[in-house]
C-alpha cells in the first residue's frame, strides 16, 4: 500500500518532495512537504484514494508555523504526513473543510490557539476560549490579538427565525455527559439545526505538556479521560518510549493489557448506565456502579487510586501486580459473564428501549470517513478498524479477539457493538492472564531526567471511544517542545449536527449518548 | 449560607428547622470533571448518599438546596455557576468538591489563562473537601461536616472523640 | 352536638368532618408515598433509602416539608404572577374532589353522588389547565416544552380512560362509585373484564405523568418540565398532587375492578387501603424498570392502540350483555 501511494503520488503531483520514513520511530509512513497552493490537490487525492484526515496539528517554530496534516486508511495501514510551512507574522492557510468535513473544527482551534486564519472557511469564531482574550494562547511568545480579530472571533450570535426558537441543552445537565452545551434551533418538537459550544472544561492541557516534564506530564493524562484513564495512560508511555527507544519486559506488556482492557470493560459499562439514564431508565445505572466498584476493588490495591490511575511508567510499571490480583481478577470474570446475561434480559429485549434506539442517528459509512469518527461509532457504522489489531502496542499482538461491526450504522448497532466489546475485553483478559509470564516489571537503566532525540512522532492507540493520537514533536529537552492530543471525542462529536438535524428532541439527546463522549478530552 | 435575619428569633422553631434542613439537603446535579464520577459513586449503591436524605438530586435549582461544585471552574463556567448559585432560593449551601474546586488544583501554573483558582472565588463556600478526586467516604464525611455546621451536632462521633 | 346538628343540618356537619378527613388522609398519604417512593427506589437498586432519618427513615418526609416549608418565597422576575401563583393552588382542586366521592369502605364515603365517575373524570381535566398555567405562566422554555408535552398527553389518554370504565358502567348500570364497588361482592369485575383493566391502568399512568410516560418531567432533556421554575412550598403542592393522583388512579382501579373495599375478615378500609397501595407500588415498580417512551410514540400507543381496543372492548361487552 505505502509503495503504491508513494509512486502514483509521485506521478499524480510534481514539484512536492515525498520522504519515506521509518515507521518504527516515525509512527507514519511517507511525509511530504507542500506550499500553500498544491495543499487542495494533495487533500483531493487522498480522499479519492480513501483515506481520512486523523488530524490537523499546529507547531509553533519560532521562525514559521507549521501546519501537519496527518492522513491514515481505514482498510490497510498508511500513515502520510503533509506539512505547510507558513509565515508567522501573518498567518493564513487555505482551509479543506470543503473536501473533508472533520477539518471544520479542527482549523477553529487552531484559528483561535494560533491566529491563522483559514481561507474559505465558513465559521472563524471561538469554539473554546471565552470572549475578548488577549493573547493566541499557544504561541510560544505572547502575541496580542488585534482588535478586529477579536470582533472576528466573538462574532458568532444566532438569529432567531419566524416560527424556530432556541434551547440550550447544558451546560448543566441532568444527565451526565458533563459540561456540553448544545444550542438547538427548534421547530416546535423538532429540532432545526444544532450547534455544540465547547470550551467549559478547557484546561489547558497542551500548553502544560510544554511547561512540564515528560514525568510530570503523567498525571495529566488521566485527567483527559477520566473514564478510560489507562488507555491514555497506555497511549502516552508507549508514545515516548517509541521516542526513546525503550523497551518493556514481556509481563509489564501483559499487564498492561489486563489493565486497559479492564478499563475499557468499566468505561463501556459506565456509558451503558449513562445511556439508560438518558433514556429514562434509571435502575440499570446503579447495576452498573456495582459492577465498577467491583472493577475498582481490583485496581486500587494495584494503583493506588479508583478514578484517575498514573500507573505505568516509562519503561513498565509503578510496582508489580500479586497473587491477590490475579485470584480477583478471576473471579470478577466469572462474575462478569453473568452480569452481561443479567444486561441481556434487562435491556436488549427491552421493547421500549429498541423503539427508541432502532433506526436513530444512521451514520453512512462515507460520512464516517470523512467526518473521521473513530471507535465503536466508526465499528457500528460498518468499517472493521481496530487499531489494537492494525498497530498493536503492548501485548495486543499476541492475543485472540474480534472486532465487533455493526450493520446500520444506527444507535442500537453501536450498544450491540459496545456490548459484544465488553464480552470481548473479558476474553482478552481471560487470555492475558493464562498466559503472564514471570520476569522483571520495569527496564532497568531508564534515565530520570528523559531526553529523547530531536524529531517528532504520532503514535496512536485504540481507547473506549475511538482512535487517540499524540503527536509529540521534541527538541532534545526533558520537556517536550508540542504535544498534540488527537482525542476521539472531539471527531466524533463533529457528527452530531448533521444527525440531529430533522429529528424530535428525544432523539437528539439518545443520538448524543450512543456518540460516548466525555467532554474533558473535546476540550483538553 | 444565607439566612434572612429577624428582630425576633424563635429559638425551639430554628433549631426544628434546622434539623429539618439538615436531614433532607437536596444537591443539584452540577457535575464538571472527574470529581462528578466519584459524587455519583457516593450517591450509587456501595456508599449510599440517600441513607442521609439528600439522595433527591434535582435538575433544577429553584428545587434543590445544595450546591456541590465538582471539578475546575473555568472563566467561560464561571457566569454560569454564578447564575446557578443566584437561582438557588436561600437557605442554601455549597461543598466546593476536589482541588480543583478548592484552588485550582493540578491546573495552576505559570501562564495559565483559563481556569478560576477555587471555586470560593465566585460563591460562598461552606464545605472543603479536597482531594485528587476524592474518595466517596471523604464526600460523606464532607456532608457529615455540613449537617454539623447547620444544626451544632454531629450525627456520628468523628475519628478524634471516638474514646 | 345534636343541637348544633340541628340547627346547621346534620349532612353539612358531615360533610365538614368528610372533608377535614380528606385533607387529613390527603397529607397522609402524601408522606407516605414519598417515603415508599424512596424506599423502594432504594430496594429495587441494591441499596437502602434513607435510613438515618428515625427508625427506616420513617421521620423523613416530615423533614422534606419542613424544608420546603422554611424555604424562601421566590417567584422569578419575569413570570406572568398572576398565572404562576394560582397554579399550584389550583393543581389541588380536581384532587379534592376525587376523594369526596371514592367510597373507602362501605360506611366511609363523604357524599355518595350518583353519578360519581363522572365527576372524577370532568374534574381531572381540569388539571390540564394547572400544567398550561404553570407551564406558560414559568417564563421558561423548557417550562412551556413540558407544559405542552403534558397536555397531549393527558388529552390523549383520558378517552381511553373513559372507554375502559364504560363497560364496568355499562354492566352495573350506575355511574355511582359505592354501588359497583357493592355490586362485586360475587366476583370481582377484573375477570370479567381483564382487557379494561389493563387499557384502565395504561392510561392512568399516563394521566399521573409517572414512567414510562413522564416525558413532560423527562429530567435528561427538560431540566424538570412544567415545574421547574417552582421552589419551596409551590413545589411541594404540585408534588403533593402528583402523588395523590397516584393514589386516586389506584383507588378507581381497585373500586372498578377488584371489588373496593370487600372482602372477608378484615373490616372493609383495610382492604380497600392493601390492593389501592398494592396497585401504587406496582406504579413504582414500573418507574425504576422501563425507559421513556418517546412522545410521539406515546400519542400513537394511545390513539392508534388503546382507543381501537377499548372500543372493540365496549362493543363486545355491549353485545355481550344484550344476549
Amino acid at each position: 500500500m505505502v509503495e503504491r501511494i508513494k509512486t502514483e503520488l509521485g506521478a499524480a503531483l510534481e514539484g512536492i518532495s515525498i520522504a519515506e520514513v521509518n515507521y518504527r520511530e516515525r509512527g507514519y509512513h511517507l511525509s511530504l512537504e507542500v506550499a500553500a497552493g498544491a495543499l487542495l490537490k494533495v487533500a483531493r487525492f487522498f480522499d479519492e484514494r480513501g483515506f481520512y484526515l486523523s488530524a490537523i496539528i499546529c507547531v509553533d517554530y519560532k521562525e514559521y508555523l507549521e501546519l501537519v496534516y496527518i492522513f491514515s486508511n481505514h482498510t490497510s495501514l498508511c500513515k502520510v504526513k503533509v506539512s505547510l510551512k507558513i509565515d508567522p507574522a501573518k498567518p493564513v492557510a487555505p482551509t479543506i473543510s470543503t473536501i473533508f468535513d472533520c477539518a471544520y473544527w479542527h482549523e477553529r482551534e487552531i484559528r483561535e490557539f494560533y491566529g491563522v486564519l483559514f481561507d474559505g472557511h465558513p465559521n472563524m469564531t471561538y469554539l473554546f476560549l471565552h470572549d475578548g482574550i488577549d493573547s493566541y494562547p499557544m504561541r510560544r511568545e505572547k502575541v496580542p490579538v488585534s482588535d478586529e480579530d477579536k470582533r472576528a472571533l466573538g462574532s458568532s450570535r444566532p438569529g432567531e427565525g419566524e416560527d424556530t426558537f432556541f434551547v440550550n441543552l447544558g451546560p448543566q445537565h441532568p444527565s451526565t455527559h458533563g459540561v456540553l452545551r448544545v444550542v438547538l434551533k427548534m421547530d416546535g418538537e423538532y429540532v432545526e439545526e444544532a450547534e455544540p459550544v465547547l470550551g467549559y472544561l478547557h484546561r489547558m492541557h497542551e500548553k502544560m505538556a510544554e511547561n512540564r516534564s515528560y514525568q510530570q506530564f503523567l498525571p495529566n493524562t488521566a485527567r483527559m479521560d477520566y473514564l478510560g484513564p489507562m488507555a491514555f495512560n497506555l497511549g502516552y508511555v508507549t508514545a515516548v518510549e517509541r521516542l526513546c527507544g525503550i523497551g518493556v519486559p514481556d509481563r509489564a506488556n501483559y499487564v498492561r493489557v489486563i489493565l486497559t482492557e479492564l478499563n475499557r470493560l468499566s468505561s463501556h459499562l459506565m456509558w451503558l448506565g449513562a445511556y439508560l439514564a438518558d433514556l429514562g431508565a434509571l435502575t440499570p445505572f446503579l447495576f452498573v456502579f456495582d459492577d465498577r466498584e467491583q472493577i475498582n476493588d481490583i485496581l486500587e490495591p494495584v494503583t493506588g487510586s479508583r478514578l484517575t490511575y498514573c500507573y505505568f511508567r516509562f519503561g513498565g510499571l509503578y510496582n508489580d501486580v500479586d497473587e491477590t490480583f490475579i485470584t480477583g481478577t478471576k473471579a470478577f470474570i466469572a462474575r462478569m459473564r453473568s452480569r452481561f446475561v443479567l444486561y441481556d434480559k434487562l435491556v436488549s429485549g427491552n421493547v421500549i428501549f429498541t423503539n427508541r434506539t432502532r433506526g436513530i442517528g444512521v451514520i453512512s459509512k462515507e460520512r464516517a470517513r470523512k467526518q473521521a469518527v473513530s471507535g465503536p461509532v466508526l465499528r457500528g457504522a460498518g468499517i472493521a478498524m481496530d487499531i489494537r489489531k492494525m498497530e498493536p502496542c503492548a501485548a495486543y499482538g499476541e492475543l485472540d479477539f474480534e472486532i465487533p461491526v455493526g450493520t446500520r450504522g444506527d444507535a442500537l448497532d453501536m450498544y450491540h457493538v459496545r456490548v459484544r466489546e465488553m464480552e470481548n475485553a473479558v476474553k482478552i483478559i481471560e487470555q492475558a492472564l493464562a498466559r503472564l509470564p514471570e520476569g522483571p516489571f520495569m527496564t532497568e537503566k531508564v534515565p530520570k531526567k528523559l531526553k529523547p532525540p530531536k524529531g517528532d512522532l504520532y503514535h496512536t492507540v485504540e481507547t473506549p471511544r475511538g482512535e487517540l493520537g499524540i503527536y509529540i514533536v521534541s527538541d532534545e529537552s526533558d520537556k517536550p517542545y508540542r504535544m498534540k492530543w488527537r482525542v476521539p471525542s472531539f471527531s466524533n462529536l463533529m457528527i452530531f449536527p448533521e444527525l440531529a438535524k430533522g429529528n424530535m428532541l428525544a432523539d437528539a439527546v439518545a443520538i448524543l449518548g450512543s456518540l460516548d463522549l466525555v467532554i474533558p478530552e473535546i476540550d483538553r | 449560607m444565607e439566612k434572612e435575619i429577624f428582630p425576633v428569633k424563635f429559638a425551639v422553631v430554628e433549631k426544628v428547622l434546622d434539623l429539618a434542613r439538615a436531614n433532607s439537603l437536596w444537591p443539584m446535579t452540577f457535575g464538571l470533571a472527574c470529581c462528578a464520577i466519584e459524587m455519583m459513586s457516593t450517591a450509587m449503591s456501595r456508599f449510599d448518599l440517600d441513607r442521609f436524605g439528600a439522595g433527591a438530586f434535582r435538575a433544577t435549582p429553584r428545587q434543590a438546596d445544595l450546591m456541590i461544585v465538582t471539578g475546575t471552574v473555568t472563566k467561560k463556567m464561571a457566569p454560569v455557576l454564578t447564575t446557578l448559585y443566584e437561582q438557588m432560593p436561600s437557605p442554601k449551601w455549597v461543598i466546593a468538591m476536589g482541588n480543583c474546586a478548592i484552588s485550582g488544583g493540578p491546573f495552576v501554573f505559570e501562564g495559565q489563562y483559563n481556569i478560576i483558582e477555587g471555586v470560593d472565588l465566585l460563591v460562598p463556600v461552606d464545605v472543603y473537601v479536597p482531594g485528587c478526586p476524592p474518595r466517596p467516604e471523604a464526600l460523606l464525611e464532607g456532608f457529615l461536616k455540613l449537617e454539623e455546621k447547620i444544626t451544632g451536632t454531629r450525627r456520628f462521633p468523628g475519628p478524634e472523640n471516638r474514646w | 352536638m345534636e343541637q348544633i346538628g340541628n340547627m346547621i343540618g346534620w349532612e353539612t356537619v358531615k360533610m365538614v368532618i368528610g372533608l377535614i378527613g380528606v385533607l387529613a388522609f390527603v397529607v397522609f398519604n402524601a408522606l407516605i408515598l414519598t417515603w415508599a417512593e424512596r424506599k423502594v427506589a432504594g430496594h429495587m437498586q441494591r441499596r437502602i433509602g434513607p435510613k438515618e432519618v428515625g427508625p427506616y427513615g420513617l421521620i423523613q418526609p416530615i423533614a422534606d416539608a419542613l424544608k420546603l416549608l422554611g424555604k424562601e418565597i421566590l417567584t422569578p422576575r419575569d413570570v406572568d404572577k398572576p398565572l404562576y401563583c394560582l397554579a399550584p393552588m389550583i393543581i389541588f382542586v380536581p384532587v379534592l374532589v376525587s376523594f369526596v366521592v371514592i367510597p373507602f369502605s362501605s360506611s366511609l364515603l363523604v357524599m355518595d353522588i350518583n353519578v360519581g365517575i363522572l365527576v372524577i373524570l370532568a374534574f381531572s381535566s381540569l388539571s390540564v389547565f394547572s400544567i398550561l398555567m404553570a407551564g406558560w405562566g414559568s417564563n421558561n422554555k423548557y417550562a412551556l416544552i413540558g407544559a405542552i408535552r403534558s397536555i397531549a398527553q393527558n388529552i390523549a389518554y383520558e378517552i381511553p380512560l373513559l372507554l375502559s370504565l364504560l363497560p364496568i358502567i355499562m354492566m352495573t348500570n350506575s355511574f355511582s362509585l359505592k354501588t359497583i364497588a357493592e355490586a362485586q361482592s360475587g366476583l370481582w369485575f377484573i375477570f370479567y373484564q381483564p382487557v379494561a383493566f389493563l387499557i384502565y391502568f395504561i392510561a392512568g399512568v399516563a394521566e399521573t405523568n409517572r414512567t414510562p410516560f413522564d416525558l413532560p418531567e423527562a429530567e435528561s432533556e427538560l431540566v424538570a418540565g412544567y415545574h421547574t421554575e417552582y421552589s419551596g412550598m409551590r413545589f411541594a403542592l404540585f408534588f403533593l398532587a402528583e402523588y395523590t393522583n397516584i393514589f386516586i388512579v389506584s383507588a378507581i382501579a381497585v373500586t372498578f375492578f377488584l371489588g373496593g373495599y370487600q372482602g372477608p375478615f378484615l373490616p372493609g378500609i383495610v382492604w380497600f387501603l392493601l390492593k389501592s397501595y398494592f396497585l401504587v407500588f406496582v406504579i413504582m415498580w414500573l418507574r425504576w424498570t422501563f425507559p421513556r417512551v418517546r412522545f410521539d410514540q406515546l400519542l400513537n400507543i394511545s390513539w392508534k392502540a388503546l382507543i381501537p381496543l377499548s372500543f372493540i372492548n365496549l362493543l363486545v361487552t355491549g353485545g355481550l350483555l344484550k344476549l
